[in-house]
């Protein structure tokens, strides 16, 4: 339950971090290759592990439904 | 017995037997004044009676059982009615009138003996309001005290419902003085029995016709049973004293029917309002139930839609970041080119002779520059 909670947090800090990072590209005239750089990678794996856990998510509110379905 | 006087020799005292034997179906009521009264050793009482208007004496004898049972005191001078049959008493040959029962007898005299009682039974607090006892919450067992003759009976089973009672009746002479000893009787009979009310009904009646029910010994019988006691007894103006000792006293036997239905009547009352409470509050639980699914089902839809949402969050800041990741440039065949860390995006940021860094995708080329076009 506490994992489920973190890892619910994890996906919106995620997303948050990840609407940071592009509006830094977005607002950048002059991009500093290396901060780029290192945002990009930064970005990459917030995106890997974020779409792992939506994936994950998205799972088990596909269970849950049909459980809740047949139930019904 | 058959015999034949001709024939037959008998000596006195089968003479005596014979004649008694006889006497005593002459069953008759005598009304008469109360001459001389005599307490015997043994507890029966020798009285005379004698006719108002015309001469005429009989002696009479009632057994002290009987004398004990109807209330009354005799005295010189009462008018009494006796019940009984006449009886030669083999050794003297005397004629007397064995009295079964005896009652007073002549206006007002009945009123008062009432009167008088009620006031006796009523200083000992035979009929007072606090020593009435309430009925038990559902009785079922009921000791019914009546005659099976007649529409009351009838009356009383008609009307009490169908609530598993367990009715015991004695049946009980209850008019006359005669009835004053069936119904100690069955009062009696009935104390050993397991019963949760006793009931004593009958039909309405004028006040000689109701005189056993103010019988004394009866009326403490009543007072002083073990279970609850409702009198359905009719009266007339004066209550019946028994039905004034009883803790409930109804004036049919169709409201003592009432009387007794009346909890159990309540109780399926109750029974159906919880029935119907839970019903309808089941019905509201299952409601409740549907539409917390619903709810749910919309909240689904709306998260799978968030669920959306994030996936095209996520699409989207993919596609961002791989439009500007440097490394993609560089790798396509461009690269960047600065002076002292500041990049080159016009020919004024450059001039001849300058150190120039050419960013590739998998290093730097330092290199001068020699003209400017």
């Amino acid at each position: 339950m506490i994992k489920e909670k973190q890892d619910a947090k994890g996906l919106s800090g995620n997303l948050k971090r990840l609407n940071e990072i592009t509006e830094w590209f977005d607002k950048q005239e002059e991009i500093d290759v290396e901060e780029g750089l290192l945002k990009v990678k930064e970005a990459a794996e917030l995106i890997k592990a974020s779409k792992a856990r939506l994936k994950a998510v998205e799972n088990e509110f596909e269970e849950i439904k049909k459980e809740m379905d047949a139930e019904a | 017995m058959e015999f034949s006087a001709e024939n037959k020799i008998f000596s006195v005292a089968e003479f005596i037997g014979l004649l008694n034997i006889g006497l005593k179906k002459s069953e008759v009521k005598i009304v008469g004044e109360v001459g001389q009264v005599q307490f015997g050793p043994t507890g029966h009482v020798y009285f005379t009676l004698k006719d108002e208007k015309e001469p005429g004496l009989i002696s009479c004898i009632i057994w002290k059982s009987k004398y004990m049972l109807y209330g009354i005191k005799l005295q010189e001078g009462m008018k009494i009615l006796a019940f009984g049959h006449p009886e030669v008493y083999a050794p003297s040959g005397r004629l007397s009138f064995i009295a079964d029962t005896i009652e007073l007898a002549g206006e007002g005299t009945l009123k008062k003996q009432y009167d008088e009682l009620k006031k006796k039974l009523e200083q000992e607090g035979l009929f007072a309001e606090e020593k009435k006892r309430p009925l038990p919450e559902y009785p079922q067992k009921i000791g019914v005290i009546t005659s099976k003759q007649g529409a009351v009976i009838a009356d009383f089973l008609n009307n009490i419902g169908k609530f598993g009672f367990k009715i015991t009746m004695i049946d009980s002479r209850v008019e006359g003085q005669e009835a004053v000893s069936d119904l100690l009787a069955a009062i009696k009979t009935f104390r050993k029995k397991d019963i949760d009310v006793l009931v004593i009904i009958r039909g309405g009646g004028s006040m000689e016709s109701l005189m056993p029910f103010n019988n004394e010994l009866l009326v403490r019988e009543v007072a002083a049973f073990p279970v609850p006691v409702v009198a359905g007894i009719g009266h007339d103006k004066d209550v019946p004293l028994v039905a004034m000792a009883a803790d409930f006293s109804e004036s049919t036997p169709t409201a003592c029917a009432n009387l007794l239905n009346e909890s159990w009547e309540q109780l399926l009352l109750f029974l159906e309002r919880c029935e119907r409470n839970i019903i309808v509050r089941y019905e509201a639980i299952f409601d409740r139930y549907l539409m917390m699914e619903n709810k749910l089902k919309i909240f689904f839809e709306r998260f799978k839609a968030v669920l959306a949402a994030v996936g095209q969050i996520l699409e989207r800041a993919e596609k961002i970041i791989f439009l500007n990741n440097p490394e993609r440039q560089l790798k396509l065949g461009y690269s960047i080119a600065s002076i002292n860390g500041k990049i080159i995006r016009q020919t004024k940021d450059a001039a001849v002779g300058n150190m120039i860094d050419i960013k590739v995708s998998d290093g730097n080329i330092k290199s001068e520059i020699k003209k400017i076009i």
